[in-house]
């Protein structure tokens, strides 16, 4: 018998103030993107009524989650939308969408040729082919793949003296650090290390999955998360935590799993971190002690990616940071930077994803930092080719700022 | 000029009855005038389930009414195509109606009731109906489909006035019937008040037929004759979206709360049966007990409703001609009471069409207009079971769709969907036009400006009958402002905007009050913000 | 996580107070679920060095020796938020700092004591553009502490309309939330 009127349907609980639509990225820059109240909670009560109400709009949703942020409701109003387009949009992906999304498909393909593939996607015919054939826009650069991924480096050259140290964890790496940018993965490798942590691979690790979700390949995106869960719950039974290092990525295997995937998480949840939590709690209780490298400066602007928002932990990064010594940081205006993981790279989105950085663009340009310190891999690329300031992990930047040997035999047990 | 004045015959009542009397008048070639002291569909008909009766309810009980249902239910599929959703229907035996005599072997009594009338009804597995309905009571035992459906009232009630209108009858609305204009025994004409303007006026015509529902008790009283009618009031709640797409009802006895219907948008159940006294047909509230009660029978039907938004409670006045041996008026008969005063109570020129329900009106407005024809003496033969509704000729949403140009919005197809094939008088000529103003219910500017200009629409409440403006999740906070100031406009005076604002908010109020904790409560409150009204009404722009 | 005060609400009533406390020199976060009807701007705490937690939500508290100890939040999961005071400005019904049943009015968070009549059909007028009386319920307090089981917890301060007789449906809102925001700030910088 119903006493509280407190709908179970989550999208019930929007009472129509339409803070999300203040906050919207895209509908302030693209005028046929309904914006998220109407794409969302608005748009369900009519597709339950009948589907013909879906609207191919949901398209141009870059999944940002920020409208989540602002809503004073809890309404999960882009999960509502990514649901819809699992459930309604009809149309199979395109070539190019499935391209962009299989990052662990065409990761080792790419990667195995890198010297030519680099060269190949910086030359502008090439970029033109890749626009007209395949609707990626050509004034993209795009992410380089690395020539020798950050797995084989690690079994080659670091997985034999993991075993060594006396507390473990199970490490998350994630495609990007994998294929494009092994040097963040060895940053995280040497940190841990130094705090005493032996790093192990997650079993046959999958890509989360997140830009298979926004590609409308779910069967695939599916697929992956229960082969990832699955890896979890073996290393959580072996005492290992999970760490992770994308924003992204945790979101994906914390938050999207079970709303949009099924695939529960309940069991595990608890043991996910991201990297800047881990360290954080590690180091504020005691269980670590950082030596900082003497004289290390630094003017960093730390721009908090929008699934860092959703997960609402940025306060463990920038806590993190200003435990450096001589780091002066600033913290950045919240806004999107406008790549949204593939969003961007598509065509019919470059123009809308420009303008929507654009506001984080001036600010950067205005604090006049060192470097952007940011947990994400595709706002780095992104801020990087828009404003040609560095980004740098967090991760990368305790590599640089620690004194790993001296922390390293601090914490030695 | 008196000559103006003078009709075939004057109908009282712009509820579903009077609409389609009207119309059959009007098509047979009379000359129709239709008085309502509201606006169309704002009495019982505007205040019920909305549910297109298969006839199984009445099968066991009433085998008369059910066969009628059954004929009207096929008769409205077909010329009611746009206020019709073929949902069909179940009717669960659960549990405890085995407990309580209802179990396996009255729904087979039920099935063969049914059959008898020609219902097209057949058993199917719990398993196979939690498949048909997965919303459905999953303790449930057994399971009757039978062709039930939905109709959208305000849309039929407004397609018959429209074709009334198209065939040369005039309508008009607020205006009350105040007395008879009487010679000796026989009925002249009316005497009503436009309550707008407050001017009286008399209208004359040699047949004057009583639709007025349950106010018809009164009508006929000013002719000096008493039909032994009672109120009996229903009282509905309102949930927030379409819970299930399938009729549920109790395989029982009728009882209260058995019945869940989706109905566009939203699902609604009901209804309660509870005698009232004359004076409160006018302003129902629903009670707490009332809420209580139907809550607890919907979530037998469908757990689900536990947990889902209550939008607002409502209650409406069945008409039913007394039968003062059962108190709790279930046992009655939803039968037809077609009354010539003539030979009943010696008044001539007088006729009342009463009883009956929502799901009948088109039989009953036949009966009326026949015993009007005979009157006098026209012999044409009654054609509104073939002839289809204005917006139903092709009313359905996904062919009535494809007419726009170019992309179609969700404004344009939330009007396809309300108007029907009507839609293509609907202007969206510039961007402003394909403006959403109601964003629940996917209204826009150009729907609310045909609505005023095509459907007769004097305020918000009218508005919302046409359109369902500000009839989903938020009551009209986002867009009751809006509207208020579009519809001022189209009526020629922008100052009357938040007048217009807060009667709509006053009735809205009304119905969110019954069920006013929660997320409804929380609803109250962002509305209080957002209209603070100062009298007399305005409020700040924003 | 410690901080000299954590403000849970980041309406004006939360961001005022925020303010203030952090320009006199304490180290506050804010926890606020989504954005705020009153349209606040966040950047003056911020640019003061203030914390904010936005798109979070406390869950819970630990209380001891009648004052509230630390609260947890959804998104900081088993990192809790300790402080030596607390400001409790969630609001009303709208931003679930009151919550109703069919037959009661609580305080969702903490169960904090309740001003409320048990009879709902008084909670509103018939007409909508009356005064409501579910707009004046809300938590009581003793000398600005709340009250819980008609015990004061004393380093835990409502503000703004989660108090009893503040309603932002009134047109003189802003001012009264603004003065009982500023009412608690100053009881929390007197003690400091």
């Amino acid at each position: 018998m119903q006493e509280r009127n407190i709908s179970a349907n989550n999208f019930e609980q929007c009472q129509k103030c339409s803070l999300c639509e203040t906050v919207c990225p895209v509908m302030a820059n693209n005028p046929d993107y309904a914006g998220p109240k109407r794409s969302g909670p608005d748009g369900e009560r009519y597709r339950l009524k009948n589907g013909i109400f879906y609207e191919d709009s949901l398209k141009y949703c870059l999944n940002c989650k920020r409208c989540e942020v602002a809503c004073p409701s809890g309404v999960r109003i882009a999960d509502l939308i990514q649901q819809a387009r699992i459930d309604f949009n009809t149309k199979p992906p395109k070539l190019r969408d499935v391209m962009l999304a299989s990052t662990d498909q065409m990761g080792p393909v790419a990667g195995a040729f890198a010297p030519i593939v680099n060269f190949t996607l910086g030359l502008s015919p090439v970029k033109s082919v890749l626009d007209f054939a395949m609707g990626i826009d050509h004034r993209r650069t795009l992410p380089k793949y690395s020539s020798e991924t950050f797995v084989h480096w690690f079994k080659k050259n670091a997985a034999a003296s993991q075993d060594g140290f006396k507390k473990h964890i199970s490490y998350f790496h994630g495609c990007y650090a994998n294929y494009n940018y092994p040097q963040l993965a060895k940053d995280f490798v040497a940190v841990m290390n130094a705090f005493g942590y032996g790093v192990h691979l997650i079993d046959g690790e999958r890509c989360c999955g997140v830009a298979k979700i926004a590609n409308g390949m779910i069967n695939a995106a599916t697929r992956d998360a229960k082969i990832n869960m699955g890896a979890f719950r073996k290393s959580v039974s072996e005492g290992r935590d999970i760490i992770t290092v994308s924003t992204t990525c945790t979101m994906t295997l914390l938050e999207e799993y079970p709303e949009l995937l099924k695939v529960g998480n309940d069991d595990v949840k608890e043991h996910i971190s991201l990297f800047e939590k881990f360290i954080y709690k590690a180091i504020s209780s005691g269980e670590v002690k950082p030596v900082w490298k003497e004289g290390w400066k630094a003017k960093a602007a730390y721009h908090c990616p929008c699934h860092q928002e959703r997960l609402g932990q940025g306060i463990f990064t920038t806590e993190l940071l200003k435990m450096i010594p001589g780091m002066e940081l600033t913290e950045l205006e919240s806004n999107c930077c406008g790549i949204a993981g593939t969003y961007g790279f598509k065509k019919e989105n470059y123009k809308v994803s420009q303008l929507i950085g654009k506001p984080l663009f001036d600010d950067i340009a205005a604090a006049k930092p060192d470097f952007v310190a940011c947990e994400c891999e595709t706002c780095k690329w992104q801020i990087e080719m828009s404003t040609g300031v560095p980004v740098k992990n967090p991760v990368s930047i305790l590599a640089g700022a620690l004194d790993l040997e001296k922390t390293s035999e601090l914490n030695r047990p | 000029m008196p000559v103006k004045n003078e009709f075939d015959v004057i109908i009282i009542g712009g509820g579903i009855t009077g609409a389609g009397t009207a119309r059959d008048c009007a098509m047979r070639g009379l000359r129709v005038l239709l008085i309502e002291r509201h606006d169309i569909a704002t009495g019982a008909t505007g205040r019920n389930h909305g549910l297109l009766h298969s006839g199984a309810r009445y099968a066991v009980k009433d085998s008369e009414s059910a066969e009628e249902c059954i004929r009207e239910n096929k008769i409205l599929r077909n010329i009611a195509s746009n206020c019709v959703e073929d949902t069909g229907g179940l009717f669960i035996t659960l549990p405890e109606d085995e407990e309580a005599g209802f179990g396996l072997d009255y729904q087979k009594k039920f099935i063969e009731a049914c059959q008898k009338a020609g219902i097209d009804a057949k058993a199917i597995s719990p398993s196979d109906a939690k498949a048909m309905e997965p919303s459905v009571n999953p303790s449930l035992i057994g399971a009757v489909v039978v062709p039930d459906g939905s109709v959208d009232p305000f849309r039929l009630c407004t397609a018959n006035v429209t074709d009334a209108a198209m065939h040369g009858a005039k309508v008009l609305v607020y205006t009350q019937f105040l007395d008879f204009i009487r010679e000796g025994d026989t009925i002249l004409g009316v005497k009503v008040l436009d309550t707008r303007t407050g001017q009286e006026s008399e209208y004359r015509a040699p047949v004057t037929v009583n639709a007025a529902g349950i106010w018809g008790h009164g009508v006929a009283q000013k002719a000096g004759i008493h039909i032994g009618m009672y109120p009996a009031k229903g009282a509905l709640l309102v949930f927030g979206h379409r819970v299930n797409n399938v009729v549920i009802n109790r395989c029982r006895k009728s009882a209260d709360g058995d019945i869940l219907v989706p109905g566009d948008s939203v699902t609604v159940i009901g209804t309660t049966s509870t005698k009232v006294p004359f004076e409160e047909c006018d302003n129902m509230e629903v009670t707490p007990e009332e809420v209580s009660l139907l809550l607890r029978e919907g979530c037998a039907l469908c757990p689900a409703l536990a947990s889902t938004r209550i939008l607002r409670a409502y209650a409406g006045v069945r008409p039913l001609v007394a039968d003062d041996s059962d108190p709790s008026g279930r046992s009655i008969s939803r039968g037809i009471v077609c009354l010539d005063h003539e030979t009943r109570d010696g008044v001539k020129g007088f006729v009342s069409i009463t009883g009956g329900k929502l799901m009948t009106y088109r039989l009953m407005a036949e009966l009326a207009t026949d015993l009007v024809c005979r009157k006098l003496g026209v012999t044409k033969a009654c054609a509104t079971a073939d002839t289809p509704l204005p917006g139903s000729v092709d009313g359905r949403i996904e062919t009535v769709s494809k007419r726009f140009e170019g992309k179609v919005s969700a404004g344009q197809k939330g009007a396809a969907g309300r108007q029907g094939d009507l839609v293509g008088k609907i202007k969206f000529a510039t961007p402003e036009d394909k403006q959403l103003v109601c964003e629940c219910e996917n209204v826009t500017l150009a729907e609310i400006k045909y609505a005023v200009s095509e459907l007769g629409v004097r305020n918000l409440e009218d508005l919302r009958r046409r359109t369902r403006v500000g009839m989903g999740t938020c009551q009209g906070t986002l867009c009751i402002r809006k509207a208020a100031k579009a519809l001022a406009i189209a009526l020629g005076d922008p100052s009357l905007a938040p007048k217009l604002a807060a009667d709509y908010l006053d009735e809205r109020w009304k119905g969110m009050r019954s069920v006013g904790w929660g997320d409804t409560l929380r609803e109250m409150e962002f509305m209080q913000r957002v209209y603070k009204f100062e009298k007399p009404y305005s409020y700040d722009e924003i | 996580m410690r901080f000299d005060v954590v403000i849970i609400g980041g309406g004006l009533a939360g961001m005022t107070a925020a303010a203030e406390l952090q320009n006199g020199g304490l180290r506050c976060a804010v926890v606020a679920e989504g954005l705020s009807l009153n349209n606040i701007s966040a950047n003056d705490f911020k640019a003061a060095g203030g914390t904010l937690l936005r798109g979070d939500r406390v869950t819970g508290g630990t209380f001891g020796d009648g004052r509230l100890l630390s609260v947890c939040t959804a998104k900081l999961g088993d990192v809790c938020l300790e402080a030596d005071y607390f400001i409790l400005a969630t609001g009303k019904y709208f931003s679930r700092g009151l919550a109703a049943d069919m037959d009661k009015v609580y305080e969702p968070l903490f169960g904090l004591d309740v001003e409320y009549d048990p009879d709902r059909s008084t909670w509103f007028d018939r007409s909508f553009a009356a005064p409501q009386k579910f707009l004046e319920f809300g938590v009581k307090t003793q000398n600005g502490a709340a009250l819980k089981n008609g015990e004061a917890i004393i380093n835990l301060f409502p503000a703004g309309e989660v108090l009893q007789g503040i309603s932002s449906a009134d047109h003189d809102a802003r001012e009264q939330i603004i003065e009982s925001a500023h009412a608690a700030a100053q009881a929390i910088l007197k003690r400091n």
